[in-house]
């Protein structure tokens, strides 16, 4: 009898993630967007300009311009993907229901998927562009995914644990050393990465490749895309709040929350301030960026290992 | 000059040299015949010319010859030297000069677009100007062919693209792409990301502004059309064909006039100089260069518009003199303008100036040598930065910049920074100009009319030196108080044609912003009329009711 509302409990938190973060996606999408014009300028779109944006993509005409499965499942399985990431993740510290059944690995294993769906999507575009905005997209995802999963893994090497609730949470940080104290800065470097915002929007690189991988993708299909890619941006702007800030511990999961939220909006204001600031790389400037961000990350896994 | 350069000729070309003369102090008319041309052109280049600019003509109805001039510069000594020669109707052909100056082979292409002069010896005899359907045999510049022709169109007619290198794909550019702000089409041949190649097909908006005010308009009425060529530079245009048409006339403007002009050019210099600035941002993904650099420009553009009632296309250039006088109100009011852009574009010049991610996105980038620009002719900031020191104010002054003191700027690291960095300090030049114009401008006269008819058949040639580059213009007097012929060539017809060469292993992702490097002006090129539409401004709206009614529009919808 003990288990039900246990379970319960679990599946209302499966809804509250999604909940969350597609209602605040959108905000925090408005927030970069925001700060961007304030650094131009320019007074700006509101703040709730982006959940406008999303609504009024799905009111319009689904063109399917190439006419293949590929080219329509792609958004679905990107938004799918990115949701079970989500619904997997122990918000404020609190495992949901499906959190069990899911460890690190599966959680890199869905973000990459993620990432496939909307090369899937590029190739069948058949596009010149696309091809090109795949392409350099595809060799951004090889460089930078590693990175994400030396952090995550040095959760894993502290706590010897796969589970994600005790990777993200089971570390104090003083226990993290001077690892963590690396590995917090090669997040903040691959932050701008992680997010696809300039100096690291190469795939998309509107004045080259005119969006690259989203080139040929029109209403519903491209709103379920950019609901993907603000939920993603929120995802990784939230990781490293998660596992490097310490949670309140206030006792209420609602302040807890409150707290990871404000501080994953203000990881946001960095996200415009930079994006603002720099132009875009090329593909083989970033490349180097990466690769140099890639040695530092693995001498910090190195030092959890051996230090 | 004149003598050394005759001799030179008959001394090589003997009789195949008909005449040599001199219209006024700084042009030399060549008269050859059209066999010995290509080694005219070749003798004039090597006693140190560069070539300008080649120009057709139609005189069929005089003595049933098509006329072709190619005019050079001595920047040194501020020369002009046109080799003119002439090839009758029924057998129009001559030797092509492209293959010892490959910046001549746009002019050559327009020429048998327009007139039908056949080139032998051109390394790419295809069209250039003329729509891919236009029918075969028609030349539009001919005299017999009315301004207002529409040909038959045809369908299934296509431009045939140059051969891909091997291994590459095409990445089609335009004619709609957001580097491009008009419509052209480059054909774009990469290997990965890597530019291997590319073709270009432009002219899409070619309406024929030449041979309109060949037909239609008066000498006088020339101006504004010139004005509209550009959308940026208009008052080069205008000023550039008054020039012509003064210098054919023997007319002397007041020199406070001249002091109107010189401020004129350079007030648009600043609003083209920033206006390249923030495009040049934006090329590159760096959207706040472009917001504050417009956001400075837009003083500039208010100013003008208090000056003479427009933003742009400023109606101020008059055959004869300038339309309105600055009075030492306006003078106050520009003064604290060019004041307020020179510190805010400080602001800016040293943000750029550290800002190492802007230097990785441009240091070597688009980088071709001294030589290849010599070589390609190319003009303006884009030869100055790399070490090619010419600047038509300097080597061939105009208006008033024999009194000006000002700076060129000249760089030799030949990429596209040193092209940023040396139109950001030509605006703070501009500003210097422009202060000096307000401090000496002489009183006096604006305007000078033209009283007696200009003699027919005489030919003039200027040249002003355009934000990004000089223009050529050049002007045979006609006999109905219009041009007989007159030619724009804009500083983009020139540079445009070394782009391929610039592209040549460079990345894709650098194509925006070395194809924007160049500041091309497709319009120029095309000669079509630009026109900006950001009027519709009425006097009895201040700036805040209009923002907030723009806001209201936007809230509404």
């Amino acid at each position: 009898m003990n288990q039900l509302p246990e379970n319960t409990w679990g599946i209302l938190l499966v809804f509250t993630n999604i909940v969350l973060f597609m209602g605040l996606a959108p905000f925090f999408d408005g927030i970069v967007r925001r700060v961007t014009a304030r650094v131009q300028s320019r007074q700006g779109p509101p703040l709730t300009q982006s959940y406008f944006d999303v609504l009024k993509l799905l009111g319009k005409q689904n063109i399917d311009s190439v006419g293949i499965l590929p080219f329509r499942m792609a958004p679905l399985v990107a938004l799918a993907s990115i949701l079970v990431v989500i619904a997997i993740l122990p918000v404020a510290g609190k495992a949901t229901a499906l959190t069990g059944y899911a460890d690190t690995l599966s959680l890199i294993y869905l973000l990459t998927l993620g990432g496939v769906a909307v090369l899937v999507g590029a190739f069948a575009s058949k596009n010149i562009y696309a091809l090109i905005g795949a392409s350099r997209e595809m060799t951004t995802m090889i460089m930078v995914e590693p990175i994400l999963f030396m952090i995550l893994m040095l959760g894993v090497l502290k706590t010897g644990s796969l589970d994600l609730t005790t990777v993200i949470y089971g570390t104090p940080t003083v226990n993290y050393g001077w690892a963590g104290v690396v590995m917090v800065i090669v997040a903040l470097f691959g932050l701008q990465a992680f997010v696809a915002r300039q100096p690291f929007d190469i795939a998309e690189a509107e004045q080259e490749i005119l969006g690259g991988p989203f080139i040929e993708y029109s209403g519903p299909n491209y709103a379920l895309f950019k609901l993907y890619l603000m939920l993603k941006q929120m995802f990784y702007a939230y990781l490293p709040i998660a596992m490097f800030v310490p949670l309140l511990k206030s006792g209420s999961f609602i302040v807890d929350l409150a707290m990871q939220m404000v501080l994953t909006a203000v990881v946001f204001l960095l996200i415009g301030l930079l994006s603002a600031t720099h132009p875009r790389f090329r593909i083989d400037q970033a490349l180097k960026y990466f690769a140099g961000l890639f040695v530092v990350a693995l001498a910090a896994i190195a030092g959890a290992l051996f230090g | 000059m004149r003598k050394e350069l005759e001799a030179k000729l008959k001394a090589q070309l003997q009789d195949d040299v008909v005449c040599v003369e001199k219209s006024d102090e700084r042009t030399i008319f060549v008269d050859v015949k059209r066999e010995s041309v290509r080694e005219a052109s070749k003798i004039v280049t090597k006693s140190g010319a560069r070539y300008l600019n080649s120009i057709g003509y139609d005189n069929i109805s005089r003595d049933g010859t098509l006329g072709m001039i190619h005019a050079f510069a001595y920047d040194n000594n501020n020369q002009f030297v046109c080799v003119r020669t002439s090839a009758p109707e029924s057998d129009p052909v001559m030797d092509s000069i492209t293959p010892d100056l490959p910046s001549a082979g746009w002019s050559e292409r327009e020429v048998y677009d327009l007139l039908g002069i056949k080139f032998a010896g051109h390394p790419k005899p295809k069209k250039l100007v003329l729509a891919d359907d236009w029918p075969d045999g028609i030349y539009p510049l001919r005299k017999e062919v009315p301004h207002d022709l529409v040909p038959q169109g045809a369908e299934d007619v296509a431009y045939q693209l140059d051969e891909a290198p091997p291994g590459t794909k095409i990445v089609p550019v335009g004619p709609f792409h957001p580097s491009l702000h008009e419509p052209e089409h480059f054909a774009v041949y990469v290997d990965g990301e890597t530019i291997k190649g590319c073709d270009y097909r432009g002219f899409m908006t070619h309406r024929g502004i030449e041979k309109l005010c060949q037909t239609q308009v008066s000498y006088n009425e020339v101006p504004f059309i010139a004005e509209r060529i550009c959308g940026i530079c208009g008052s080069v245009h205008a000023t550039a064909y008054s020039q012509c048409v003064e210098s054919a006339a023997g007319l002397i403007i007041p020199r406070r006039a001249e002091y109107i002009r010189t401020l004129m050019l350079e007030i648009e210099r600043i609003h083209s100089n920033l206006l390249w600035l923030g495009v040049a941002g934006h090329l590159i993904g760096f959207d706040t260069v472009f917001m504050q650099a417009w956001r400075v420009r837009e003083q500039i553009m208010w100013l003008c518009e208090r000056l003479t009632g427009n933003r742009k296309t400023y109606g101020m250039i008059l055959v004869g003199g300038v339309r309105r006088d600055i009075t030492p109100d306006i003078a106050d009011d520009i003064r604290n303008v060019v004041k307020k852009v020179e510190e805010e574009l400080m602001v800016i010049h040293r943000a750029i100036e550290k800002d190492s991610s802007i230097h990785k996105r441009t240091k070597g980038v688009g980088t071709i040598t001294r030589d290849q620009a010599i070589e390609w002719n190319l003009i303006g900031p884009v030869a100055r930065a790399r070490g090619v020191d010419i600047d038509a104010r300097r080597d061939h002054p105009y208006a008033a910049y024999d009194d000006m003191k000002f700076e060129v700027p000249v760089l030799d690291s030949c990429d596209v920074w040193a092209t940023l960095v040396i139109r950001v300090i030509e605006t703070f030049e501009a500003i210097k100009i422009i202060r000096q114009c307000l401090d000496k401008m002489p009183a006096g006269e604006i305007f000078v009319e033209l009283k007696d008819n200009i003699p027919p058949l005489r030919h003039a040639i200027s040249v002003v030196e355009a934000p990004r580059g000089e223009s050529v213009h050049y002007v045979i007097t006609g006999e109905e108080n219009r041009p007989e012929r007159w030619r724009v060539r804009a500083p983009t017809f020139q540079n445009l044609q070394a782009v391929p060469a610039m592209l040549l292993d460079e990345q894709f992702a650098d194509f925006p912003i070395i194809m924007g490097s160049i500041d091309p002006c497709f319009s120029c090129t095309d000669r079509v009329a630009v026109i900006d539409l950001q009027s519709g401004k009425s006097s009895s709206v201040t700036k805040a009711e209009l923002e907030r009614l723009s806001r209201k529009t936007q809230e509404r919808a």
